[in-house]
């Protein structure tokens, strides 16, 4: 199943969708035509049951990656050992292509804040956050993928936009990156930048993953709620990811208001269908 | 701007509304600072408010939507999470509405967030085999009295004063509830994992007894002597082998140690 993109010996796994417990049970009876499935670490983070059950038979079938969402690569806290302990713990058992998290913090003082909050864009979090990955990469001993996050606030202290940012702690703690379409758009909104100058600054070889997702507006600023279909305009804006990244393994987050297994298969063909002329074409 | 005092800011603006982190934040068209502040603090209540939902579903119909939204508030400024997985976020909360007001004043709520925790617990607890009833008939009459056995690792155990079995079982059916009742003496409840499914039943005196003993790693022989209190002596080691044995068949017991 994995292959490699001639262009820039990228691991490709094809079209994905992340795996949710409403879909277990389709999933192991339709053996859908998804190439790989991305699983959030924390939710299987547990002792056993069903989660874990159905974890196993689901890995046996497809090709999995782990995204979480709780390392605080970003937080100014220690990290946090028993978390990494048990994300390299999963890791061995689930043996994923890669494993991910965001570019973001999560809470200080040992508080969680269950959400993906925005880092100041400085030289301090630069260095800061690259040392912390490097130090993440060395225990987990392989390279992890950084997700630019949706933000709907931006700090005064910022000296450099988000794509710079993201740029240099990738190249800094040469570290690869997962780059969430739709985040790009919907911060491009909220803090009124073209979408386009974020992609054409990134380091084209270090991105080694696609999300697609919906959102909601909620009056003049978008927020990230991954309970929609994709948009249009996210839709063209993985058109030009596409023809810029060339062959880059793309998958569906929805997490909420999560539809039949179908209507995601039915998206995921969406991806596959507009990213195919343009990869023919990348090839000619 | 150090990192760690601007997460702290906004960190304090999410928990208590605090509003230094307002002069930090960029002018941007579109919504003012406070607005773009209060984007992230309404998702974080909502957040943790959700994953409440999630745990404690049949204290919510009991309480209603929005006396269960004014629970959750103070639950989530009580205990801001501490772990990385919003999983382990409710686990004070039988014991919050066991001491705070006005939910203090019924402490059916308490036992029934205790009851809906409980079968959370079960729900994901460690996986492990479990001893079937021909590896028992292995067992020769002298290793008997020194046996001990490991419950399955998603065992739990329960005291409720109150009916909130009944209750949580009539709302799951979508009846209404019987009115709450509370017993002068504590009802034993028994919870476990069977493959992946949830069971639970109410245990008798003894057996309650003679669980509780097995699971401080009394042996069989101890068992069988603390039985006495409750059965003849002579019909002792027969009532102790039927009820290890209803253990076994509902798949209780993890392992067997021999003497
Ligand atoms: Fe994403």
């Amino acid at each position: 199943m994995r292959t490699t993109t001639a262009a820039t010996s990228r691991p490709y796994l094809g079209y994905g969708l992340g795996l949710r417990t409403e879909h277990y049970e389709s999933v192991l009876r339709q053996r859908p035509a998804v190439d790989w499935f991305e699983i959030i670490s924390e939710n299987y983070m547990v002792g056993g049951g069903k989660a874990l059950h159905f974890l196993e038979r689901i890995r046996a079938d497809y090709p999995m990656v782990m995204h979480g969402v709780s390392l605080s690569i970003g937080g100014s806290d220690t990290l946090n050992e028993d978390y990494l302990r048990e994300l390299k713990t999963l890791a061995a058992r689930v043996e994923p292509e890669w494993i991910s998290d965001h570019l973001c913090w999560t809470g200080v003082e040992g508080y969680n804040m269950h959400d993906l909050l925005p880092l100041p864009y400085t030289e301090e979090a630069v260095r800061h956050v690259a040392e912390r990955v490097c130090r993440v990469q060395d225990f987990l001993g392989r390279q992890i993928l950084l997700e630019n996050v949706s933000s709907y606030l931006s700090y005064d202290c910022s000296h450099m936009p988000e794509w710079e940012f993201l740029a240099a702690v990738a190249r800094r703690a040469d570290c690869l990156i997962l780059l969430d379409i739709n985040n790009v758009y919907v911060s491009s909104h909220n803090h009124r930048f073209d979408p386009h100058d974020y992609l054409n600054a990134l380091p084209a070889e270090r991105v080694r993953q696609f999300h697609l997702a919906g959102h909601t507006h909620s009056g003049e600023i978008i927020v990230d709620t991954h309970d929609q279909a994709v948009i249009d305009p996210v839709w063209k804006l993985y058109a030009s990811a596409v023809r810029r990244f060339g062959m880059v393994s793309t998958m569906i987050e929805r997490d909420d208001n999560i539809p039949p297994l179908d209507d995601l298969l039915a998206e995921l063909e969406q991806a596959r269908t507009i990213a195919a002329p343009i990869l023919k074409s990348l090839v000619a | 701007m150090r990192l760690r005092v601007l997460q702290r800011q906004f960190q304090n603006a999410l928990l208590g509304g605090d509003r230094q982190l307002l002069t930090h934040v960029a002018p941007t068209p579109g919504a003012d600072a406070e607005q773009r502040i209060d984007i992230y603090a309404q998702a974080y209540r909502l957040r943790l408010q959700e994953a409440l939902e999630v745990d404690f579903p049949k204290l919510r119909t009991l309480l209603g939507t929005d006396p269960f939204d004014e629970l959750a508030q103070a639950y989530i400024e009580r205990h801001p999470s501490q772990q990385p997985s919003l999983r382990w976020f409710g686990r004070h909360m039988a014991a919050f509405l066991t001491q705070a007001a006005p939910w203090s004043a019924q402490p059916a709520l308490g036992e029934l967030a205790a009851f809906e925790w409980a079968q959370g617990e079960v729900f994901d607890a460690p996986d492990a085999d479990t001893v079937a009833v021909a590896e028992i008939a292995e067992i020769s009459p002298q290793e008997w009295p020194r046996l001990h056995f490991q419950p399955h690792p998603s065992l739990r155990r329960l005291d409720l004063y109150w009916n909130v079995v009944a209750v949580w079982q009539a709302l799951d059916n979508g009846e209404a509830p019987p009115p709450l009742l509370a017993a002068t003496k504590a009802q034993a409840w028994l919870l476990w994992r069977r493959q992946l499914s949830i069971h639970w039943r109410s245990l008798g005196v003894e057996e309650c007894w003679a669980l509780d003993a097995w699971r401080r790693g009394a042996s069989f022989g101890e068992i069988c002597e603390g039985l006495c209190e409750w059965v003849a002596p002579e019909q002792v080691p027969v009532h102790a082998a039927s009820l290890l044995k209803s253990w076994v068949d509902a798949r209780l017991i993890s392992v067997l140690v021999g003497g």
